[in-house]
Order: C-alpha cells, then structure tokens, then sequence
C-alpha cells in the first residue's frame, strides 16, 4: 500500500472509517434535500429556463436578437463559449493530469470537478451550435457522406477543428467520468432501499461487483483514460485558441495564444472548481474530505495559471510594440485606453493582481477569500474574453467600420441561462450522484487519514463493534454499562500507551481542555443521558464524557461563533458543527423545562 | 370432321357422376338459407360488424372522393406568339429620358420578363453621357410603390375615370361661362408637347393662347437663337412661332387661364439675376470641362445643383491627374457638401458672408462694385480671395453660387464677366430650359387662395405645394374653399389629399414624354411596362379635359401620337424622313441640334444697384437649407433604396437633422460621439414661425456660426399616403403614429424655413437654437470620422508632387527583406512572398479585377444604389441601420482629415502624435471618400476560416459566396480586413419587422427584384460578388460573337452607375484591358496590401490640386532619403 509521511498534512480529516466515508458520501443520496437545495434549484430552474426560452426566440427570429452588428459578428456568444469551455478545463486536468501525477489530493475534487467539466462544456457547446445563422445544417460541420457530392467541410478551418476537439474532449470526459462512477454507483445500489433507485442505479452501475479483477480492469481504464485525456486538457483550448490566432485581426493573429489559453483555462477552470467546492463542503459536511489543505493546493493552481496569464498579456503588449506594426500596436492600446478601457482594466485587476494575494499562506488557506478570489477570477477570465474578442473586433483595420458593442437582452439572457442550466445540472448531480469518489477516497484513506498518519485510528477500521455502533442507532444488547467499562477500560491503556494524542486525549491537548472548559465546570455525579438529543449517539456521548463533557448544560454553554473545528474534528462524522447547534439548542430547552 | 376435342374440369363431369350433375347447376355449394346465415350466432362475434363495414365503406367513398380532387395546378403558359422584345432570361433595354423637374437624364431601362429592374446611364447618347444619381436609379422601385394610386378618386372615393373626366369637364364649363379663372402649377415641364397640350387646356379654357414669356420681362429680345426661352416651348423655331401666334385670335371666352411653373427647389435667383445682368432671363449652360479654375459659392454641382448630372462627368474629366490639365477647385460654404468634400480648396463662409466676398473677389479681379461692400471674414483670409482671383484670371474660370438670391447671382455674374468666363465656360445662347419656377407666381397665388381671392379651379400637376410651399399648411386648408381642384398626383401626396379630384399619372415609366432640358437638346422618354394601374396619362388628360382627344383605356397612344404629331408638325416636318428620324430618336432616345456657341454680352452695371437691399439677413445663427443626394426635394421619400442611402458626407441613413461643427457641438453641450446607444441630442431650432426638434449631428466642415437642415423630409404630414417608407417605423415592425393616429414622418419638412423676401424662395435664413438635452437615436453607417493616419488605407497627394516627383514619393511600395543565393540581405517587394501556393489565376483565363480611382470618386452614392437594385440587397430601415447592420454591398468610406494628419491618412510627424487628437476630425477637414466592398481577396482570409466551405475561390479570381451552404458562422465576417461580409441578421423578405421597408416584403416591391440574383435567406453571409452574373453573360456575349472578352463586356453596376468613372471592372489577364492599365498605373495600390491577401482591386492615390507644403514636404523626405529608415521598418 502507498505509504505517506506522517510529515505531509493529512487529506482526510478526523477519524473516518471506510464506512463512514460512504455514509458522508451517500447521505445526500439517500437522506431527503434540504430546503435549501430546493431553493437553489428552483432559482437555477427558471434562470435555466428563462435562458432556454431566449435561445428558442433566438433561433425563432434570427441572430440579430443579439446585439452583433456588421463589424462585431461575435461577442458575448463566442465569449460565453471561450468561459465555458476554459471552465470545462479544470476538471480533465484534475482528473488525468493529477492522476498521472499521482495527486492524491485529486481525490476529494475530481468527481464534482469532472461532473463541472462536463456541464460547463455542455453549456460551451451550445454556443457554437446557437451562434450559427441556419443551426438546422449545423451537421454540415461534420465530415459526413452527403447528396453534394465529394463535399466535404473545410478541414483548414479552425472551427472544424474546434468540432473535432470539443467533441472527443466532452466525449473523452464523460467517458472518464463515468467509469469512475461505477464502482460508487454500485455503492449506491447496494445500500438503495427504494426499488426504482435501486432498479436505476443497479442499471448505471453496469452490474458491478467490486471483484478484484474488476478492479484491476477499472486502474487500468481509468490509467488509459488519464493518458488519453492528458493531450485533450491542452489540445481543446489551443484549438479554440486557433479560431483566433489563425485570422489576420490584429490582435488575435498571435502565436502566444495556445499556451496562453490553456493556462487561462485552468485558470478559470480552478477557480470555479473553488466556488463550487466551497459551497458543497459545507452544504454536505463534506469539511474533512476537502478541507483547507485541499483549497489551498487549489490556490496554488491558481496562483501558477494566474502568473501565466499575466505574463502572457505583458508578453503580448510588449510584442505588439515590439512588432513596429500599426494595427498590431494600436490594437492593445485600444484594447487599455480605448473605450473598452474598463473591460481591459477588470481583466488585468481580476486575473493579474488578485492571483497575487495567494501568495500569502494567511489568505490562500483563508475560505472567505479564497471564495471571493475565485469569483473574481471568474469574472475576469469572461473579461479577458470579451476583451480578445469584443474589443479587437470593434476597431481592427478600417476605421470605418469600427464600432461598438452592445448586448441586447437576449444576450444576457441567454449568458444567465447558461448559468442557471449549469446550476441545476450540478444541483441534480449533487442529489444523484456520489459527489466524491468515495472508492478512490478510500483508497487513500489508510496512507492519508489523519487518524491514520497519527496513529490512533483502531485497528481494523471497519471493526464489528464500530460498524455496529456507528451503524445502529440505540441496539439493546450494548447497555450504558458496557460502554462505559469499555470506556475506563480504554481510558485505562492511554498512559500505558504513552503517546501524545491531541485529540482523544483531553488532559494532554489544552486547546481542546480549554474548549471543555469554557463550557463550564461539572462533576461526574451529575451527568446527564446525553443521548436524549437528537442524533447523540453512545459512542459520541461516550466520546464527549471522555473529554469531560457531561451534561446537558456544558452542551447549552456551546459558543456557537467560537471555533470549534477541533471540536467537530473530535467527535468526527456525528459532531459535525450543525449537529452541536441542534444539540445545544435542545439542550437549553431541556434546562429551561427542568427549571420550570 | 365436326369438333372432337372436349375439355372437363374433372373425372367427375367426365364421369358425369350424379353428384356432379346435382351440384352443376347450383351457384353455391352448399345451400344455406339467408335466415340461417343472419341467425348464425357466431355472426354476432365475427371482427368486422356491420358498423365497422359502414365505416370502410364510408372512408373508401371519402377517399375515393377526395382522390378524385385535383389539386392545383400552376400553369406556365407559353406565348403563342412571344413577343419580338420579350425573351425569358434574356434582359431588354429601353432607351429613355429621366426628368422629374429637378434632375434630367438620358437612362436606359432594363427590363425582364416585361418589368423594368433597372435603370442606368445612357453612355451613347445624349449629353449626359451616362451620369446618373442615387435618385434616378432609385427611382424605378417608385413604379412599384404600394402607394401609387390605382385610380381616380372624388372627395377621396374612388371612382372611374371617366366619371372623374365628365365632372371635371363639367366644372370647366361652368368656370368658362362664368367667366372663372383656371390656374395650372406644374413643376418645370421642359417638354415641348406638354407646353403644348397644356396650351389645348388654355385654349379650351380662354378661347385663346397668349404666348408668354417665362418670366417677369424679356421684352428685349434680339433674336439670338437663345433668346427663344419663353413658355411656348411647345414650338421649335420662329416660324413656329408665328403659328403660335396666329392660334392667340380666337373667341375669347372671357374665362381666364394661368399656367404657373414652380419647382420646390428655386433656381429663379439666377433667371432674375441674368436678366437684370444681361437681359436675358435664362439659366446658362455651364461647362465644368472647359473650367480650369471653379470658385463654388456653396453650389454642390456634383450632386443637386442644376443638371448635375451634366456637371458631374465635365468636372471628374479635369480630375484626372494623368489627363492635359487638372482643374483647381475652390469651394467656399456653409455646409460640407459632396462638392465641397472634392474640393482643393474648401473654405468656410456664413451665408451672409457670401455677398461681402463675393464684392472683394470682383475687386481683386479688378472690377468695382456699387451698393454691396466687400468684407473678407477672418476665416477666409484676403490671401484666399487673392489666391482665388489669380487662379481665375488666368482664364477658363468659372464662379458659381447656390444663393438663390439675386444680388448675390448678379455678383456672381460681374466675376464671371470680369474673368471672361461668358466666351468659354458659360454659354448664354444655349439656356436651360429646366428649372423656370416662378417664385413670385406662385407666391402671389399662395395668398390669393389664402385670401380667398383665389381661382375657382386649380390643377395641380408634378408639383405638391402643400408640402413644399413655405405656407402650405395654411394653403391646404385653404384649398377646400376653391370650386375645382385636381391633382395629378400619382400618389395621394398632401395636396392630393387637399383636392377634390386626383386624377393619377402614369409613372414616368409607364408614359411617353418629351423634354428639351437646353436649347439645343431634345428628348423622347418611353414606357418600359404597360401602365400597372387605372391610371391615365396627366397630358392626356390635358387633352380630354380640352376636348381635342378621347380616352383609349389602358393602351391608350393618344399621347404618344400628340407628340409624334407635334415633331412631325412643328421641329422636323422638313427632315428628309420622319420616320426614319424619329425611330432613331426613339431608340437613342434623344435628338441635338448644333449649340449656339457662346458669346460675351454687355454687362449691365447698373443692375445690382435694384437689388443690392435684398442681400441675406445675417444672424448670430444661420442656416442653410440643403439637399441630400439621395432624397432632394423628397418626391422619393417613400422610396427605401434612398432613405437607407447613407448621406454621402454624415452617413446618417432615414433622417434629417442639424448638421453642426463638432468643435461647437462640443461648447455648446451636444453629443458628438454618436453610436448605436448613443444618440444625438435634440435641439429646438426656430426659423421665423417655425420651431422644429431635431438632433443635432456633428458634420466637421459645418462652418461655425452656421448649421445645415436637409429639406426633402417630413413627407407624408396630414395623412398624406406616399408610401410605407417615408414614416417612422417601431422596433418590431409597424408605423409609429401620432396622437392621431396618423403615421409619423421621417425628419421634419424644412420647406417650412424658406424665406420668401425678394420674390425668390431664399434658402438660407437666421435661426435661434436651443438645446433640449434629449437623447436621439441616430441612424449612421460610420461611427468613426478619421482614418487614423493609416497611409496603407487611403493615400493622397499634391499635383506638384505627383507630377515632378517619383512614385516612391507618394505611393511608396512595399518591401520585405529576403536573404537572396549570396546570403545578403536584399529588399524584395512584397509581391514575392507567400505563406500559401498561389491560386492559378494569373495568366490563366480571366482574373476579373477592379480599379477604384480615388481623385475621381466623388462619393456620390450611386454606385451603392445601383448596387442596390442589381443585386436585391434588402433595405433594413433605421433601427437596424442604427444597430450596425446596413446590408450595403458596396459602402463609401469618408474620412476626415485630424490636425495631426497633414492630409488624410498622412501623419504630419511620425513621432508625435496622441491616437487621441488622431480620432478628432479637424474643423474643417480635408475629405477623402473610398468605396470599400469585397476585394476578392486571392489569399482571402474569409475563405480558410469557413468551416464548411461556403465561400470559395474561383478560377477567375473571384471569392465567391455560396449561399446555400453557408451555416452562418460569421468568421469569414470576423476575419475579413475590409469588413465588407454582411450577415442575414433576419429573414429580410419576410420578417414582420421590416414590412414596411423592405421592398421585397410586398408583392408589388417584389417585382423590382432581380431574376438574376438570389433572394438570401436568413442567417446566410452575402457580399459583393462582383456582378457574378454581369460577368457570366458578358462572357457569353462574347462566346456567342465568337471573340474574346473585351473591355466592355463585363461591367459591374457600380462601375456602371459611376458617373465619374472611377471604378473601372474587367480581365486583369488581358494585359490590353483597362483595368489592367489601371491597376498598373504608378498611382495604384492595395489598400492593405500589407497584409498579404492580395486582393484584386487597387485604389488610385487622390491627387489633389492644392498647396500643402507640410503634405509635400512628407512625401520628397521619403523620396530623397531612399526609404531606407522607412523601408528598414517595414521589414519588420
């Protein structure tokens, strides 16, 4: 088994079992939505469908819905396309690039970033096919036998390349992904207790059944992939960087941009992997699998593509000078003091300096801006692409025809709906679809565990007794006493032991002692059956009276601003910060009942 | 032997068993009676009951029925016997004349299948030698304007014309016998037969004619063959005269009759003023050819001053810097007008300036002036005037000015007289005989129906003074008050509406006409298309109504024979063949005769001293009331081919506006960076009575303390109908209407600003403005007023640089550096390198090519009309236009010169300049105008870029534009470096947001559609395409003669409509063609040739007549230096 020092910050925090790992995993699944999800997926649904309803006026009345002109004949369309698909970049890369990297960190993110991959290139994809005047003979583009003759496509055309690579990059990817899939979707099967999910995952799980020649097959599909889809990651945004640099407009016609557009896809691509995980861990309590060390490798992407970037726009201004040629100098600086000036200006502030602040280890492990961070990025890598392809546009050769750029709101409308398409995509995934790869998380669960690289995970993870505890929630053949002399009888061992534990060890960690006793003083004498609240299972319960927390009135004392991550880390999977609010809040009620 | 031979069906009847014999004779096998079948129990539960039996039974009848129905059929008859002329596929043309009272021109028409399409210059025959403008080729989609009246109408019903005939007549009885008054307005007929069925109507009326003069007095008449100018046109030589004379006896019926010429736009200033001048009260014939130096007073003869299209051709003659001599233009006004925008030298002048200087240039050129004394304004300068004075001393000069107003003409004719001009560039003896409004009659009639004093019948025919008079708002409610009114209108325009009868014209090209625009020319104009309509032609009504013709329905040759009788009877009853001579006449469609040469006569001193008060008012404000190109007076207002036509100096398309100098804009708080959103700002501008709202639009050139307004707009007030496009539309489709109801006008009627003192409509006046700070959607092709110094766009020069220097002086090549088989490094031109193999075009069949000369390009805008019309390019209307989204194949690029550029697209100093200062057109500008459309590129970047391969190279070197396998990507758009791709945003013919602009929308617009050209649909790219089709039949022409393809061949329609002959088309392999020698003249390059797609149209450096030291001083730097700092950086 792949071995991990003990030096390198654990990727899975507190002490999860195997089965608690599929239980955090499967428990959106299973367990009903919050109301939140519905909210949000409402919101997504009808900005989703008011999009829909814009591009069905669209194709009804023609491209001049939009707001293109003679001289601008894209805009926000390909703009919208370029984002998409540099956003669709991310999740390829963490997938194969990492995976040939052996990046174990990859592990918590790839499922959720592939599945971004590849509704964001969904959602790319549509751009080019709407964008076109006559979208019936869309299939034109292709190389198909036809009753013109030998009529073939243009094959000197980068956009006929751009068919080609978006093409094999959505299929390529939807195939990666789906074979990681599998083995998670039998998971799911197997613990499905409703006959029709149980009919619907058994089907997408192509009847897997985790024997070991299966899993051998799955590595080595899944290696093949990475190697197939490594070459994809660069070759998709140098090919759609080709619809540009292969014309002769002065400011697109530039060797730089392959190299450059594919650092901007990652770019952007990582960023909205972070806005998207930053979300979904705390939605799902999925705080351990990604935790800051996870969003700070993420930052660090970031940082390294936003440095490219920046050097590549410096590299293209200086070249533009460089070159003594007057469209190609003019161009850039129309693009910084012409009346796009602001467009320009955001990119440069969004993508070159705000990449920047990462490398300050206080804000690339702060979540707060790292989420803003990432918005902001977002934001301007669509600048940067409205600024390569608006504002070159609008003033190239001729200054007759220079002009400018108006959306209309069919534009907008569509570029929001795009957005709300993706949301409800990735909010159903979210609800169907194992957002990590809990088998792949597994994996790495014993090399990179915290409680494993510490040690003081119990041996053999998946014991009867923990399984069952974890599993049941009272079972009456383990009484409170047993517990409680398996309890002492631990508690026992630990000095044998003779080793430092911060966390289960409350005498020896102060950060935790001080915790337990701002919650105020008690004895033993009068502890409560904590398992009366909600969710407070014997094992948790017996956890908290080990540090010392034993009644209900410590539990009110719970300082719901203070930080309790050590805490939560602590008492792992049923201690996560939502449930110490429930429990603190129905402990207050039982105080004041007993008062009365 | 009898027959043996028996057949059986079986042992059995061989046998003749008992069985078979009981069974023979039985038609069923089994016997079972009906009421044991019907009692079947098992009947009940077989499949098909008998309702189900009805059902197939009913469905087999219904079918069977409706199989029986035939459907449809659209049949294509065949002629019998086809017509001589009408060929299907094939396009016939007619010889015709043009004159709707403002220009004249000797056209051809083509038609297909019976419908005229098309209209262009006759280059054979007559003196306009081919010139055309926007309004006369747009004018054959006015034949199918939906408005046109399709019958007569009587208090705005419909009835018959001969209902409308007997009352007419009726009314005329009374009138006579009363002793009534009659009054015809017409606009200038200039047609001998129509003066002459004019004088039946007169006669009928009067019992009698009384020859009159055009004007107030020519009682002076020597007999100069020129002098003959008086109304009586109808006759051609004294001794027809006479006859005239004689039919003035007759019964007088004691009615009287008055026929008042009055054009909207006057020229009366100039009758008067010659008349006072030298007695004779004529408009001369101008000669810009023989000019070698022109001083225009504000007088745009290259677009709507008198026959421009005479004046067009004469002046673009002496624009060529290759030709014997270069004419020096001098243009001193108020607006920045096409002309002005040709000129070496433009000056700015406030119209009140105009007499003040006009006085300083009669005395430098020696002569002295009482009552009117010469001021120079500070702009202009005493050294101009000096300047000017020189040139024109030098001979063969020529002062013209659009001042309606006489004192100012009379000075203009003392310069004219004092440099000689009346021996060689103006000929007094061979007068127009078109523009002879009679402003003061018309003025004087204006108010009697105003007072009530008016006529008790008023014909109204080709003129629409409700609209066009200054009070005609007043004179339309007036109206009503007289007995008998009657239009001759061909749409119900807002003095049709005012009139108790219209009687509908043909169109011009459903009629016969004759017109002698100059003394010495004489014309025939024929219908191309049987009258589409119950309309009757207006002359021939003039004879019915006199009682000497009868209607003949809708083939009627009455007025043909009345003017083929007039010709015979009266100007060449001698010809040794009529008939001869008149077939040729009609097939070259005009007739001259010798022009009188011109002669110098005594110039009447004293003749200013009468008008020297009635100079124009000056005003802190002025302004000037001009004509488009393309909508002049607005008769075509209704037409969209004009409306959409971009106005050749603002570019603004489908208004009318203010036009202001930016740099006072900017002062004065008015947006001058106009853009789709950003709109200008309205401003209220009140002339007398009259306050209008309109935006207000930067036009650099606009001389300060002036603004321009373009009359011709507002049309259609009063709920006149002339045509969907001349109202305002809404976004998605639809008129936009007043609180009434009523649709709204395009622009405001700036006829309504006339000034009437004097007795000559004044077309300037002092005006207030105020700022409304109201944001107003304009409508303009060209956002960007400079070129940015971009040499490799537009390149221009001076004469004296031109014609001392080398070509590397002005028209420098382009190099690259190449290591050659020694390793050095050497300069090779750029012609040498390529990224690609080269498409096998040259010297391989044809290469069709095209030059584009840009010191004769006077941007009028014909090319782009005919363009147009040719290829059935959509008209798109103001919101689409304002979006950036004209569909014009072919568009005129103008660029002004910034004050770093020493000339357009030439920076004064390489190293110091702002991009800033480079965006801002200098105040008065140097202009340059570049037709810019597809290239057809031999590297075209468009075709690499298609991912289906719409657009493709041909073996003749043309980039040719597939249609219907286009899937409307917009790359080849994107990446095409003229920007000259236009997308199918819509589906133009059928998109309810263009009903009411696009002609191809209605069934009657749609028959202006070229058969040759396909109809795009929605979502496809299109582009110019070289005339594809003019190139395919000019090859077969020459493949049915049996020869070679030669100059001539093959045309494209905006070479053809050209009136400069700027845009020169053909076989760029045919080292004998012209455009071959075009393309390799040493003033020839590719705009863009940098880029290296290597195009097949060059652009010929402008050479410009004009002193620019800073200009001049540029191009020997790179002459002497050997380029080789210059060259050196081009390497890069």
């Amino acid at each position: 088994m792949h071995k991990e020092a003990t030096i390198r910050e654990p990727l899975v925090l507190g002490h999860k079992t195997y089965h608690q790992v599929t239980e955090d995993v499967c428990k959106p699944i299973e367990g009903k939505a919050p109301k939140t999800w519905y909210i949000l997926f409402a919101i997504a649904a009808i900005i989703g469908v008011y999009g829909v309803g814009c591009i069905l006026y669209l194709l009804g009345t023609g491209i001049g819905t939009w707001g293109l002109n003679k001289t601008i004949n894209w805009a926000w369309d390909i703009t919208n396309f370029v984002w998409w698909v540099g956003i669709g970049h991310a999740g390829t890369l963490i997938s194969a690039v990492l995976l040939l990297f052996r990046q174990k960190w990859r592990m918590a993110i790839n499922r959720s970033a592939e599945a971004m991959t590849i509704f964001a290139v969904f959602m790319a994809g549509l751009f080019p096919l709407i964008h076109m005047g006559r979208i019936w003979v869309a299939y034109w583009v292709m190389p198909l036998p036809n009753q013109f003759g030998s009529l073939w496509p243009n094959f000197n055309s980068p956009l006929l390349w751009d068919v080609f690579a978006i093409s094999t990059y959505l299929s390529v990817s939807l195939v990666f992904w789906y074979i990681g899939l599998i083995p998670d979707f039998a998971t799911i099967r197997d613990r499905a207790k409703k006959p029709v999910a149980k009919k619907i995952y058994s089907m997408l799980s192509f009847g897997w059944s985790g024997r070991a020649k299966q899993w051998s097959r799955f590595e080595m599909v899944s290696l093949v992939l990475a190697g197939l889809a490594t070459p994809l990651v660069f070759s998709v945004h140098s090919i759609v960087s080709f619809d540009f640099a292969t014309s002769v407009i002065p400011g697109w016609h530039t060797t730089i941009f392959p190299p450059y557009f594919v650092a901007g896809a990652v770019f952007s691509g990582f960023a909205m992997v972070q806005t998207l995980m930053l979300v979904m861990r705390k939605a799902y309590n999925l705080e351990a699998y990604i935790h800051t060390k996870h969003i700070e490798y993420m930052n660090i992407v970031i940082m390294a593509t936003g440095s490219i970037v920046g050097t590549a726009y410096i590299t293209e201004l200086f070249i533009s000078w460089y070159s003594g040629v007057e469209y190609e100098a003019y161009a850039f600086i129309n693009r910084a003091t012409g009346p796009y000036w602001w467009a320009y200006w955001a990119m440069m502030t969004c993508n070159v300096v705000s990449p920047q602040l990462m490398w300050f280890k206080k804000l690339r492990t702060s979540l707060t801006f790292t989420f803003i961070i990432a918005i902001v990025v977002n934001i301007g890598m669509w600048f940067e692409r409205f600024v390569i392809i608006g504002t070159t546009l609008h003033r190239d050769y001729l200054p007759s025809s220079w002009s400018m750029f108006y959306p209309t709101h069919i534009d907008i409308g569509i570029f929001v709906g795009t957005i709300g398409l993706f949301f409800v995509f990735f909010l159903l995934f979210t609800r169907y679809f194992p957002v990590l790869a809990l088998n792949e998380v597994k994996t790495i669960l014993k090399s990179s565990g915290q409680s494993y690289k510490d040690g003081t995970a119990k041996t053999p993870a998946f014991s009867i007794e923990e399984q069952h505890l974890a599993d049941v929630k009272v079972k009456p053949s383990i009484t409170k006493e047993t517990i409680a002399s398996a309890v002492q009888e631990e508690t026992k061992t630990v000095p044998v032991q003779k080793k430092v534990d911060p966390i289960t060890d409350p005498v020896i960690d102060p950060a935790l002692a001080k915790i337990v006793t701002s919650l105020g003083s008690t004895d033993a004498t009068k502890k409560d059956d904590l398992k009366e609240l909600t969710g407070l299972d014997a094992i948790t319960e017996d956890k908290l009276n080990k540090i010392g927390i034993l009644t209900f009135s410590q539990i009110a004392n719970i300082d719901p601003t203070a930080d309790l991550a050590l805490l939560t880390a602590y008492l792992g999977n049923a201690g996560s910060q939502a449930n110490l609010l429930v429990w603190k809040m129905e402990a207050e009620e039982k105080l004041k009942n007993d008062n009365n | 032997m009898a027959m043996s031979k028996k057949y059986w069906k079986g042992l059995e009847e061989l046998n003749q068993t008992p069985e078979f014999i009981e069974n023979r004779d039985q038609e069923f096998s089994q016997d079972i009676s009906i009421d044991e079948f019907l009692a079947d129990e098992k009947l009940s539960e077989s499949s098909t009951p008998r309702r189900d039996f009805l059902k197939f039974l009913g469905f087999s009848v219904a079918a069977a029925t409706i199989a029986a129905c035939e459907a449809p059929v659209t049949k294509a008859i065949p002629y019998v016997n086809k017509p001589v002329d009408v060929t299907p596929g094939v396009a016939t043309w007619y010889a015709s004349t043009y004159y709707d009272g403002n220009s004249y021109a000797n056209i051809l028409v083509k038609t297909r299948e019976g419908r005229p399409i098309y209209i262009k210059g006759n280059k054979d025959f007559g003196f306009t030698n081919g010139n055309v403008t926007p309004q006369i080729i747009a004018s054959v989609l006015s034949l199918y304007n939906e408005a046109r009246l399709q019958y007569a109408f009587k208090d705005g019903q419909g009835v018959s014309t001969a209902d409308a005939d007997s009352e007419i007549i009726a009314e005329l009885n009374k009138i006579k016998s009363k002793g009534g008054k009659v009054v015809l307005v017409s606009n200038t007929l200039a047609s001998p037969s129509s003066y002459k069925a004019v004088e039946e109507l007169e006669r009928s009326v009067t019992g009698r004619v009384v020859p009159k003069s055009t004007s107030v007095v020519t009682e002076d008449e020597n007999g100069v063959i020129g002098k003959v100018v008086d109304k009586v046109k109808g006759v051609f030589n004294k001794e027809e005269l006479a006859v005239a004379a004689a039919v003035t006896s007759g019964s007088a019926t004691g009615a009287q009759f008055e026929h008042i010429q009055y054009d909207s736009v006057s020229y009366a200033g100039i009758r008067k003023a010659n008349e006072l001048s030298f007695g004779k009260s004529v408009i001369p014939d101008y000669d810009f050819s023989k000019a070698k130096t022109i001083v225009s007073f504000g007088a745009d003869f290259l677009s709507t001053w008198l026959m421009s299209t005479q004046y067009t051709g004469q002046y673009a003659k002496r624009r060529n810097p290759d030709g014997d001599w270069m004419n020096k233009h001098y243009q001193i006004e108020s607006n920045m007008s096409i002309t002005g925008s040709n000129a070496d030298v433009r000056l700015m002048i406030k119209p009140s300036e105009e007499a003040g200087l006009l006085a300083a240039l009669v005395k430098d050129l020696g002569g002295s002036i009482n009552g009117v004394s010469s001021s120079i304004p500070e702009r202009i300068g005493a050294d101009n005037v000096r300047k000017m004075a020189k040139d024109l001393m030098k001979g063969n000069g020529l002062v013209v000015s659009a001042s309606n107003n006489v004192a100012i003409q009379v000075l203009v004719n003392k310069a004219n007289h004092l440099i000689g001009a009346y021996n060689t560039t103006i000929n007094l003896n061979n007068p127009v005989q078109m523009f002879a409004s009679e402003d003061d009659k018309m003025m004087k009639l204006v108010a009697d129906v105003l007072a009530g004093k008016g006529p008790d019948a008023v014909f109204f025919y080709g003129v629409n003074p409700v609209y066009s008079a200054p009070n005609g708002v007043a004179l339309a409610d007036a109206l009503g008050n007289t007995t008998l009114t009657v239009s001759l209108s061909g749409v119900m325009d807002e003095t049709a509406t005012k009139c108790k009868f219209v009687v509908p014209d043909h169109h011009a090209l459903e009629s016969w006409n004759d017109f002698s625009p100059k003394a010495n020319e004489y014309s025939l104009a024929q219908p191309t298309i049987r009258p589409l309509y119950d309309t009757v032609s207006a002359l021939e009504s003039f004879l019915v109504w006199s009682g000497k013709a009868e209607r003949d329905g809708k083939d009627s040759k009455v007025y043909f024979n009345y003017i083929k009788e007039n010709w015979t009877n009266t100007g060449f009853a001698d010809a040794s063949n009529f008939d001869t001579f008149w077939n040729t006449t009609i097939h070259n469609s005009v007739f001259s005769k010798t022009m009188a040469s011109p002669s110098s006569p005594s110039f009447n001193d004293g003749a200013l001293s009468k008008v020297a008060k009635q100079l124009p008012e000056a005003g802190e404000l002025e302004v000037v009331l001009y004509q488009k190109a393309a909508i002049g007076r607005g008769d075509q207002a209704a037409n969209p081919w004009l409306q959409e036509t971009p106005d050749p100096i603002t570019k603004v398309t489908w208004d009318n506006y203010i036009t202001m100098n930016p740099t006072i804009m900017k002062d004065q708080g008015y947006n001058e960076h106009i853009d789709q959103e950003h709109g200008c700002t309205l401003a209220s501008i009140t002339v007398g009575d009259v306050t209008y709202e309109l935006p207000v639009y930067p036009s650099p050139g606009q001389a300060p303390g002036t603004v321009g307004i373009a009359l011709g707009y507002g049309r259609g007030e009063g709920n006149a109908n002339i045509g969907k496009a001349a109202f305002q539309t809404k976004e998605y489709g639809g008129l936009v209407t007043d609180e009434n109801g009523n649709p709204k006008p395009i622009g405001k009627n700036a006829f309504r600003m006339i000034q009437t003192a004097g007795g000559t409509m004044e077309y300037t006046a002092a005006a207030t403005i105020e700022n409304k700070n109201i944001n107003y959607p304009i409508a303009t092709t060209q956002i960007h007023r400079t070129v940015m110094a971009r040499n490799s766009i537009v390149r221009e020069t001076t004469l004296d640089t031109y014609l001392n220097h080398s070509k590397d002086a002005y028209n420098p090549a382009w190099t690259l550096q190449k290591i050659d088989e020694h390793g050095h490094h050497v300069e090779a031109p750029l012609a040498e390198f390529d990224l690609w193999d080269a498409h096998p075009v040259e010297n391989v069949g044809h290469r069709w090519g095209m030059t584009i000369d840009l010191s004769s390009c006077i941007g009028c805008g014909s090319c782009l009309v005919a363009c147009q019309a040719e290829n059935n390019v959509p008209v798109v209307g103001k919101d689409e236009v304002r979006r950036g989204r004209e569909m014009h194949w072919i568009r005129i690029d103008r660029y002004y010169a910034s004050n770093d550029e020493a000339t357009v697209g030439q920076r004064k100093d390489k190293d110091n300049f702002t991009y800033k200062e480079l965006e801002i057109a200098a105040e008065n500008p140097k202009v340059v105008h570049q037709p810019m459309m597809c290239h057809h590129c031999n590297h075209a970047p468009c075709e690499t870029v298609c991912p289906v391969s719409a657009t493709t190279h041909s073996n003749e070197g043309l980039n040719q534009m597939v249609y219907n396998r286009c899937i409307g990507t917009r790359y080849c758009a994107n990446n095409c470096p003229y920007k000259v791709r236009r997308f199918n945003w819509f589906n133009y013919p059928s998109y309810k947001k263009f009903g009411e602009v696009n002609p191809a929308q209605d069934d009657l617009g749609r028959m202006v559609l070229n058969p040759d050209v396909t109809v795009r649909t929605r979502g496809v790219m299109e582009k110019c395409s070289f005339c594809v089709q003019r190139i395919q039949d000019g090859k077969l022409t020459a493949k049915k003669d049996g020869r070679p393809v030669v100059d001539g061949d093959v045309t494209t329609a905006c070479g053809d409509a050209c009136p400069t002959n700027a845009i020169i088309v053909g076989d760029w392999n045919d080292v004998n063609s012209n455009v071959r020698k075009s393309a390799d003249n040493k003033r020839s390059y590719q705009a863009l040739e940098e880029i290296g797609v290597k195009p097949n149209m060059w652009y010929k450096v402008k050479v410009r007549n004009e002193e620019n030291d800073i200009l001049a001083g540029i191009q020997l730097a790179k002459e002497h230096a050997g380029d080789h700092a210059e060259k050196e950086e081009k390497s890069h």
